[in-house]
């Protein structure tokens, strides 16, 4: 934290800048667009549950909320961002979400799943640079302890790995700018499309001849790419070229002296005019904008539910940020502190206009999300709905220590969703993986929006396994409620753990009548309480 | 400059609404709306179905629409008169022959692909020009194009042998709302059914229980994902509600005769109270039609499998006044070759194959498409897949001349710009 003020200081002291910090300069600019009345600040519960879900993907038990409001100290908010900052969860959280955003799901490559985690896992725990996690994607070659980061650039199709780069690090989907001009976006070009095309075509995978790990090589550079627009019969070429910037020119060089390294070792020659690398150090580069305003945007969206441009691969003149002075100025600090992902999420998560109500302010319309008066409502994840499911049942212990039999029949999860498996999943690993199949998006498909479904809502109202951790059983949720007597503690414990908040008075009444009418089957409807909380829409969200 | 929809309203409104969710298999907040909402509340309205009955593997035209008994490439198979004077089918299609003043023959579809693996999508999708995203298959499509029949209902439902479930991919960019709700073996995804310990009682009060906890978030808040959320629950409840018209063991048994009981005979019965329930598109898949050994044995097992039911399919949807606005097409992604190959099998043929058609506008007892003598080859012009998705995209009132699907602001056209409806297999 020391560290933190005295860098802060000495950057202020340096750039000349106000003593306004970041977050507040947020809140300025946020409430002067919004002109109307903004929401007020969220009380401690609704608050408490939204960080934790933001920075360390879970929700919180009923004992850290009950703390938490009893806490009277006024930094007590700041205090919990930083320690949710420095824990392993927010490492483990963020490479969930970051890992989801760039791959998509996609299984693509030869790098497994736990080496790419780890390598997102071990930069989320130090200091993780936008700009240098970008790097190291795009120029990864296999070589060195960075090869996990190989798994973004996949099997190294070259035109899949224009499109990736162009949408995930340049907020731009030139899908349509392959073939021609983009047909409604002005400032996107085929040029643009090509030019960065022009920087990967010379990669390709290959498998070392010795130790039969995979790495990326790259091939001579000796001409520029030729593209033509289907509306056109002019054929056009480029070389490596950045949006914004200019074309590079492809060096020649005397026979045999093409190679900075004769091939050794297993690999081939590695060329003197490397691209791909060119283009990581140029791409990345703090002057390119174009790169800093989609990590401002994107990181911004994973915080507030919305990007400043929205959607997030849009970015563009004809599709202005809802704010672009705050842009801007995000823009310039990001830069300036490095790409600190951690430093501009804290900042972030400082500020008002983060840690808003959900709640409309009084006389308040419908308002347009792009304003954030309130605070924008977020779905839990895939992998956060599990955990919280989990979580509020108090089944985690349990469940997340469920190991495959090896003995037993494999689970067979297709047959388990059209019923000719009647087993229910019996490893945390498969439990997992019938959640993911359930809520997430089919793989290459961006999970961005909320996207409630008939197959979502017909698992949460008759999935055998999920109702099944609504029975009582060791010290779960239903267990220990069933021991409880007065409706107002039975209350106080289903509403602090599955919603994290305590209930009002009315929602008492209503579980004290519920149990009233179904007395005969107590324990079976306080397992109809749960689900009736788990299956709310104040659940399935983080608001 | 044409405005991209996200921005183009300008407001809050561009969230999802619950109508838009509607008999999808789920809410996107996604942007894009395709139609004006008068014209597609006009589509709604508009009743008209489909049923795409697929053979996996190409159904060989010779055993089946275009028998060509004389010619150098027969099987060993007769041809039978049909009901229409001077018009013959294989003697493997009694049923068909009896009503084929009810329906029409294409036998000069000529398609450019004669691979199963890139055949079956090109075919399913229309083999629009390539602009660079995947296209829907027919039944997505035509979710989208034309939305639910019955909002209770999901648009497209998919009666395949095998596993079943939600299956997202032939809805491409469409994205995943528009997939199929999958009938595997025709039966419907477990999860439709309430578990045996919770009662239809109790799982109202736990609903009514749930939808309190709603109403007080509701209160203080607006946003588009809290309705479509619950919009998505209510659709669940309406599915499970119309279990029956997935419930096997309420067909009748005299139906079960007349469409057979084999795995076809049944999903085309239970295509046809979905259509009837209100289900805009429903596909039937059958497999192992690829006959490249032994066609003629296993033309013989198979053709009749179609046949019956087909046949019953269409009297039915005629005796309930239904054909006229229900599409029904028979086909594969190609024929089958002229020559017999040495395992007395037929293999992969796209340049001359037949397909059937019904209903909905389409012209009755026309066979159309000339062939070489021995129907090896168009004679004239062929028809492309393309033509075909002019054709039915037409039928359905959807001009394909004027409806452009809109993706991340590109403009697309929803069949093959070059390519024309069939006139001459349209009233």
């Amino acid at each position: 934290m020391r560290a933190y003020i005295t860098i802060c200081i000495l950057q202020c002291a340096c750039l000349g800048w106000s003593a306004e910090h970041l977050h507040q300069s947020i809140d300025r600019l946020i409430k002067t667009k919004a002109g109307g009345p903004i929401a007020g600040k969220s009380n401690d519960p609704e608050f408490f549950r939204r960080v934790q879900l933001d920075l360390a993907g879970q929700i919180p038990t009923s004992k850290e909320v009950r703390d938490f409001i009893q806490n009277k100290n006024p930094n007590k908010r700041a205090k919990l961002i930083d320690q949710l900052l420095a824990n392993d969860t927010f490492a483990e959280h963020w490479t969930d979400r970051l890992s989801v955003m760039l791959l998509e799901r996609q299984n693509l490559g030869k790098i497994n799943d736990e080496d790419w985690r780890s390598f997102l896992i071990k930069q989320l725990k130090e200091e993780p640079r936008w700009d240098v996690m970008a790097y190291e994607m795009i120029t990864a070659d296999g070589k060195g302890d960075t090869r996990a980061a190989m798994r973004f650039l996949g099997n190294a199709n070259h035109e899949r790995m224009t499109k990736d780069i162009a949408r995930l690090f340049l907020g731009m989907d030139l899908q349509c700018a392959k073939c021609h001009d983009h047909p409604s976006v002005d400032e996107w070009k085929q040029a643009h499309f090509w030019g960065l095309f022009a920087y990967l075509n010379q990669t390709k995978s290959a498998t070392h001849s010795k130790n039969k790990l995979p790495y990326f090589v790259e091939n001579l550079a000796t001409k520029k790419v030729e593209f033509q627009s289907v509306f056109e019969a002019e054929k056009k070429s480029t070389g490596p070229y950045l949006p914004g910037g200019k074309e590079i020119d492809i060096p020649t060089f005397e026979k045999g002296q093409e190679y900075e390294k004769p091939a050794a070792d297993g690999l081939p020659a590695v060329p003197k005019f490397r691209p791909r690398e060119l283009m990581a150090r140029e791409l990345t580069s703090n002057n390119n904008r174009y790169f800093t305003r989609n990590a401002v945007n994107r990181l911004w969206y994973l915080m507030m539910g919305r990007g400043l441009s929205h959607p997030l691969d849009e970015v563009h003149a004809q599709n202005p940020p809802s704010h672009p002075q705050l842009m801007k100025l995000l823009m310039k600090e990001f830069a300036a502190h490095k790409f600190d992902v951690k430093w501009f999420i804290r900042e972030i998560a400082l500020s008002e206009s983060y840690q808003r109500s959900s709640k409309l302010p009084q006389d308040a319309k419908q308002p347009d999300p792009a304003l954030y008066i309130t605070a924008h409502p977020k779905a839990l994840t895939p992998e956060q709905l599990l955990r919280a499911i989990l979580k509020a049942t108090g089944n985690t212990k349990r469940v997340e220590a469920l190991k495959a039999d090896p003995n037993a029949e494999k689970f067979d999860r297709r047959g388990y969703f059209t019923g000719s498996h009647r087993e229910l999943p019996s490893s945390y690993e498969e439990i997992k993986a019938v959640f993911m199949e359930t809520f997430a998006q089919p793989a290459g498909q961006e999970e961005v929006e909320f996207l409630p479904g008939l197959n979502k809502a017909l698992f949460l109202m008759n999935d055998r396994l999920l109702l099944s951790w609504l029975h009582p059983q060791g010290e779960n949720l239903v267990a220990r409620v069933n021991k409880l007597k007065d409706p107002k503690s039975i209350s106080e414990e289903l509403y602090f753990n599955v919603l994290g908040r305590p209930p009002v008075k009315e929602e008492i009444h209503i579980v004290s009548e519920y149990l009233e009418k179904q007395n005969s089957r107590r324990t079976e409807a306080l397992g109809e309480l749960v689900w009736s909380l788990l299956t709310s829409i104040e659940f399935r969200i983080n608001h | 400059m044409e405005k991209l929809p996200p921005y183009a309203c300008g407001s809050s409104e561009h969230g999802m609404s619950r109508r838009r969710m509607l008999g999808t298999l789920g809410g996107a907040i996604g942007f894009g709306s395709l139609l004006q909402p008068t014209i597609a509340e006009q589509i709604r309205n508009h009743g008209k179905r489909v049923c795409l009955i697929w053979l996996d593997g190409g159904v060989s035209q010779y055993e089946s629409w275009h028998p060509l008994p004389e010619s150098k490439f027969a099987g060993p198979f007769r041809s039978i008169k049909t009901s229409i004077p001077g018009i013959h089918f294989s003697e493997l299609m009694p049923h068909t022959a009896k009503i084929a003043h009810k329906i029409s023959v294409i036998r000069s579809m000529e398609t450019k692909d004669p691979n199963h693996s890139s055949g079956v999508p090109r075919v399913q999708r229309g083999d629009p020009l390539d602009r660079g995203v995947d296209y829907p298959y027919l039944g997505s499509a035509i979710a989208k194009l034309a939305g639910p029949a019955n909002p209770e209902l999901p648009p497209y439902v998919w009666i395949k042998p095998g596993n079943g479930g939600f299956i997202h991919r032939e809805a491409g960019f469409l994205g995943s709302k528009y997939g199929a709700l999958a009938l595997g073996d025709g039966k419907p995804p477990v999860h439709i059914h309430r578990p045996d310990s919770i009662s239809a009682e109790i799982d109202d009060a736990r609903n009514v229980l749930r939808q309190k906890v709603n109403e007080r978030f509701k209160a203080y808040r607006h946003a588009s994902e809290i309705d479509a959320y619950e919009t998505s629950f209510d659709l669940a409840r309406q599915l499970m509600a119309r279990k029956d018209i997935f419930d096997d063991t309420k067909l009748s048994a005299k139906d079960q005769d007349r469409y057979g009981s084999h795995p076809l005979g049944r999903h085309i019965l239970r295509a046809r109270q979905l259509l009837e329930a209100g289900v805009r598109f429903v596909k039937v898949n059958s497999y192992h039609w690829d006959t490249h050994g032994d066609n003629f044995n296993m033309s013989q097992r198979l053709v009749p499998q179609v046949d019956q039911p087909f046949a019953a399919l269409i009297n039915d949807l005629e005796d309930r006044g239904m054909l006229d606005h229900t599409l029904v097409i028979v086909m594969s992604e190609f024929g089958r070759t002229p020559i017999i190959n040495s395992r007395l099998g037929r293999d992969h043929w796209p340049d001359c194959w037949s397909i059937g058609l019904a209903g909905c506008g389409i012209k009755h007892g026309a066979v159309i498409g000339k062939t070489t003598k021995d129907g090896a080859f168009v004679d004239g012009e062929g028809y492309d897949i393309g033509h075909l998705f002019h054709t039915i995209f037409t039928l359905l009132d959807i001009n394909p001349r004027k409806t452009n699907y809109r993706h991340k602001g590109q403009k697309l056209a929803i069949a093959n710009d070059e390519c024309e409806p069939i006139k001459e297999v349209m009233m």
